[in-house]
């Protein structure tokens, strides 16, 4: 009886499943295959011909290989801005954790307030272009750094917490100086933790859309996802082309999804449960 | 060696407060003094290079011109049905996904790849999946005889459409802190209760539903916050159309920010930052108090 | 030659004083313990001898070197952590010649004196090992090979066994013991056990409230407590004590008496006491015996019977209840009403203060 219900359950939820979270993705799949007029269609039809490649190839080269330079500028931002935040919020994490001082409060103020207030756009813009970082990829990565900082410091504070503070003092007493306890102690054994924060946040830098938008305007400094708001606008028509660029600026997010699941949901659900 | 009156010594230079610096300053310069500037250049009309003090005529334009108006009110709305629908298919999904049921591994990783995925790419798609008269989904819908409804161009259906991709996308956080919050559950509870004649339906309500509080909390706050700032998704799919239907705050902050006004624009993000403090501070504290009590 | 000297240390965190002005003085090669309950201070003063704590007050001196501001590294020290406290991430070997490669000991220096350290806790094959791997005992052995590499003066030891079962625990205590012997070195060692205490140290030194009680060897302390405190602390089971009046006093012997015991004469110091006098009278359960004559009677209200001894516990008529310890097995009865007698006087009078009149 039970059995029979349990199967019953699994073959709608399979059924559903499919309809509902993998059918918009053939969809993108289906149509970056087709060409110019059947694409234009917007149906879900089979390709008539194949030509997947071509796309490919169109979607790069065009308007000066403008998704060439997109995915460099991105792999930079990414790259760069996620070193910086590892670094500086495991640093940050590290003496937050282990030492009590007056600032802990405040501290701990500002993370959540970084997690809640919305950015304010154009000061910013006005602050950054007073410093030369306006539409800059310098700027850029110092902003993403700025506001991605929060999370990664709960993330890191909540693990700092589980190593004994005897650690610590076991280096101490073997001889270490205070930087030996952080790099050769507590960093080693901060790499599970350090993965997740990798992962995590390469992927919401990748995927950001707003941040570049306002803050590195100007051709040439395109990333992935403004790549396909220019498409959007100007190539209203070339439906195989814009899903030729969605397919692949999803690809670096399924790779990191197929090899990282486990620590995408760990510190999803880990930095989510603190915040 | 150490001089025998400092303070400096081994076990405090261990955790050196210089390690807060790099990341004080980053935080502090692009994130703490835009925000406080933006509380004077609200006041203002301002053109980059100029500002001109004119109080506070920016915030009562927002409270009188229409259009800012309905993009306050839209915000709300929109932050409300997406955070009230991630629980409530966040809880059910986890529970589904808990049980014994045919390829766990497999629903699970498709729920939650779009959470991955870019935001302007799945506003695309869906834009062109909702098309009233090609898209997918209303030929579906025409197949099974139903007139589907002009999703994101009729005007008072644009932003829940929006919302539902929104929630499309998003309900994979929910399930996987619920699973989170549901795995960490004793077995023990759900065995004494059937012991004591709990029916399956009865322990959901009981047990699951109460013990899954905490991620509750988190999928709400998060998920609320996230709401009232959302703006790729819109801009993706909408460009906050048709008319002015579905402008949220943060697309009305870039509309103003494009056509260059940017005190007015400012005054938005200081409006989303009030609207943030006034609705989640209390959430919070309301959820959280509740929790204390149990 | 590692002597340690402390003169008039203090601690105190704001306004709480823990430690309230030590003085203490080790010679090179002894086995100091430091016992005493839960938050007496015990594993503060050790960490300050570490340098892990800073000393508020007072002078720290180690092999004829003020040390109050000489980091950790250059205090001739090596430690034992309660926890372990192993680097999980490296090897057996690699946790033994951290401290060594922080030195910047030559290579084949380094790992001569792995090697050796290894040699001595048997553990060579155990070097690829990561902590993990070990088992309790095994991890608690390369906490000691850690602090043996680094040939430090002085081991310092905080709560070492008290994460193995009892069993591991009398072995290591006994591997200690060998060790110290080899070694020669001073080893400062604290623990709450009593019984780690008595049998590991050359001296013991007991504290409570942050303040030192007394310090001597096992067996003065055990023969001798200079007070209340040590004496109920000092020995298991527990001394009994009641309350008693001083009847008369002739010489150096006092007759007592009191709700629980008629009177009785005992050799006591009695400088400054009087008649009417206050006292308490502690006796050790190993020193009361089964007498249909004796001076203390009680009500049988638990025995455990283990076959070589028997212990049982007492209702007094002041309420009070005293532990026994008789030899061989006894058949006594719940309730049933049973006489004692003191073994040769080996009961001890204390003042009101809480000082100890041992005849001197």
């Amino acid at each position: 009886m039970s059995l029979i219900r349990r199967h019953w359950l699994s073959v709608v939820a399979i059924l559903v499943s499919f309809v509902v979270f993998v059918i918009p993705f053939i969809f993108i799949v289906l149509t970056a295959m087709k060409d110019k007029r059947q694409s234009a269609l917007l149906d879900f039809s089979w390709p008539e011909k194949f030509q997947l490649w071509e796309n490919i190839v169109d979607v790069i080269t065009t308007r000066n290989w403008q998704l060439l330079t997109a995915f460099i500028n991105s792999t930079i931002l990414t790259v760069a801005s996620v070193t910086l935040l590892v670094v500086f919020a495991a640093m940050v994490g590290f003496v937050l954790q282990r030492r009590r001082t007056r600032w802990n409060g405040l501290i701990n103020f500002l993370i959540l307030a970084g997690l809640m207030i919305p950015p304010a756009i154009v000061p910013t813009i006005w602050l950054l272009q007073a410093m030369g970082l306006f539409a800059k990829l310098h700027g850029l990565i110092l902003i993403e750094v700025a506001y991605h900082l929060p999370f990664s410091i709960l993330l890191y504070r909540a693990f700092i917490a589980t190593i004994p503070k005897d650690l610590d003092e076991a280096a101490i007493i073997d001889g270490a100086r205070p930087l030996d306890v952080f790099f050769r102690i507590i960093m080693p054994l901060l790499w599970p933790v350090t993965v997740t924060n990798i992962v995590v946040q390469s992927v919401t830098i990748f995927n950001d859309f707003t941040n570049p938008l306002y803050y590195l305007p100007g051709r040439g400094n395109e990333t992935v996802q403004l790549t396909l708001y220019n498409f959007q606008s100007q190539f209203n028509t070339s439906y195989h082309l814009l899903f030729t660029n969605i397919l692949l600026i999803t690809i670096p997010p399924l790779i990191v999804f197929l090899f990282f699941n486990r620590q995408i949901v760990a510190g999803v659900t880990a930095g989510a449960v603190k915040g | 060696m150490a001089n025998p009156t400092s303070r400096a010594y081994a076990r405090r230079s261990t955790y050196p407060g210089w390690f807060f610096l790099p990341a004080a300053i980053i935080y502090g310069v692009l994130f703490l003094v835009p925000t406080f500037a933006s509380l004077y250049f609200s006041l203002t009309r301002w053109s980059l290079f100029s500002s001109e003090f004119i109080g506070l005529t920016n915030f009562y334009q927002f409270f009188e011109e229409p259009f800012l108006v309905q993009g306050l009110v839209n915000t709300v709305i929109f932050a409300m049905i997406t955070s009230g629908l991630k629980v409530v298919l966040g809880l059910l999904l986890a529970v589904l996904l808990t049980s014994r049921i045919a390829l766990r591994g497999y629903l699970r990783s498709v729920v939650f790849f779009p959470v991955l995925v870019s935001t302007v790419g799945v506003g695309i798609t869906f834009t062109v999946l909702m098309h009233p008269t090609q898209g997918a989904i209303n030929v579906a819908l025409e197949l099974v005889g139903i007139d589907g409804p002009h999703w994101l161009t009729n005007p008072s259906l644009a932003l829940y459409s929006v919302a539902l991709v929104d929630v499309w996308k998003g309900v994979g956080l929910a399930t996987v802190i619920y699973i989170a919050g549901l795995v960490a559950i004793p077995k023990d509870y759900y065995e004494a209760a059937r012991i004591d004649g709990s029916t399956p339906t009865q322990s959901f309500f009981y047990i699951t539903l109460p013990l899954s509080r905490p991620a509750t909390v988190t999928v709400i706050t998060l998920s609320f916050i996230g709401g009232l700032k959302t703006f790729d998704l819109i801009w993706a799919m909408t460009r906050g159309g048709p008319g002015f239907s579905s402008d949220t705050i943060a697309s009305i902050i870039y509309k103003q920010y494009q056509a260059g006004f940017y005190g007015l624009s400012t005054a938005g993000n200081v409006v989303l930052f009030v609207l943030i403090a006034l609705l989640v501070v209390p959430l919070t504290m309301y959820l959280n108090r509740r929790e204390g009590h149990e | 030659m590692a002597g340690l000297e402390l003169k008039a240390i203090q601690k105190s965190y704001g306004a709480v004083e823990v430690i309230k002005g030590v003085n203490l003085e080790i010679s090179h090669g002894e086995f100091v313990v430091f016992v005493g309950p839960s938050g007496c201070g015990k594993s503060t003063l050790l960490r300050m001898i570490a340098g892990l704590e800073d000393i508020s007050a007072g002078e720290l001196w180690i092999a004829g070197k003020k040390c109050n501001h000489v980091e950790p590294r250059d205090r001739g020290i090596a430690m034992v952590f309660q926890s372990y406290a192993l680097y999980p991430h490296m090897t057996v070997y690699e946790n033994f010649g951290f401290g060594l490669k922080l030195a910047k000991t030559p290579k084949d220096v380094r790992d001569r004196k792995i090697r050796d350290a290894a040699r001595i806790l048997q553990m060579e094959h155990l070097l690829d090992r990561k902590p993990s791997q070990l088992s309790g005992g095994q991890r608690q052995r390369v906490a000691i090979g850690r602090a043996i590499v680094r040939q430090p003066e002085v081991f310092l030891f905080d709560e070492p066994l008290s994460n193995l079962d009892a069993a591991l625990r009398v072995d290591m205590r006994m591997e200690l013991a060998n060790l110290h012997r080899d070694l020669g070195s001073t080893m400062i060692y604290v623990t709450h056990d009593q019984v780690e205490a008595m049998t590991l140290a050359d001296k013991i030194v007991v504290l409570n409230g942050g303040v030192v009680q007394q310090v001597g060897s096992p067996i003065e302390l055990y023969q001798r407590p200079e007070n209340l405190f040590v004496a109920g602390f000092i020995g298991s089971p527990k001394m009994n004590f009641t309350e008693v009046t001083i009847d008369s006093i002739n010489g150096g012997q006092v007759t007592v008496s009191g709700a629980d015991i008629q009177p009785t004469e005992l050799s006591a110091d009695t400088t400054g006491l009087g008649e009417g006098d206050t006292v308490t009278l502690g006796t050790r359960p190993h020193d009361l015996l089964a007498d249909a004559s004796g001076n203390i009677s009680g009500h049988v209200s638990l025995v455990e019977r283990l076959g070589n001894e028997t212990n049982v516990s007492l209702k007094l008529r002041s309420g009070a209840t005293w532990l026994v310890v008789l030899d061989g097995d006894r058949e006594l009865r719940h309730g049933q009403e049973l006489q004692l007698g003191i073994e040769d006087q080996k009961a001890m009078i204390f003042d009101a203060a809480g000082q100890a009149r041992h005849m001197a």
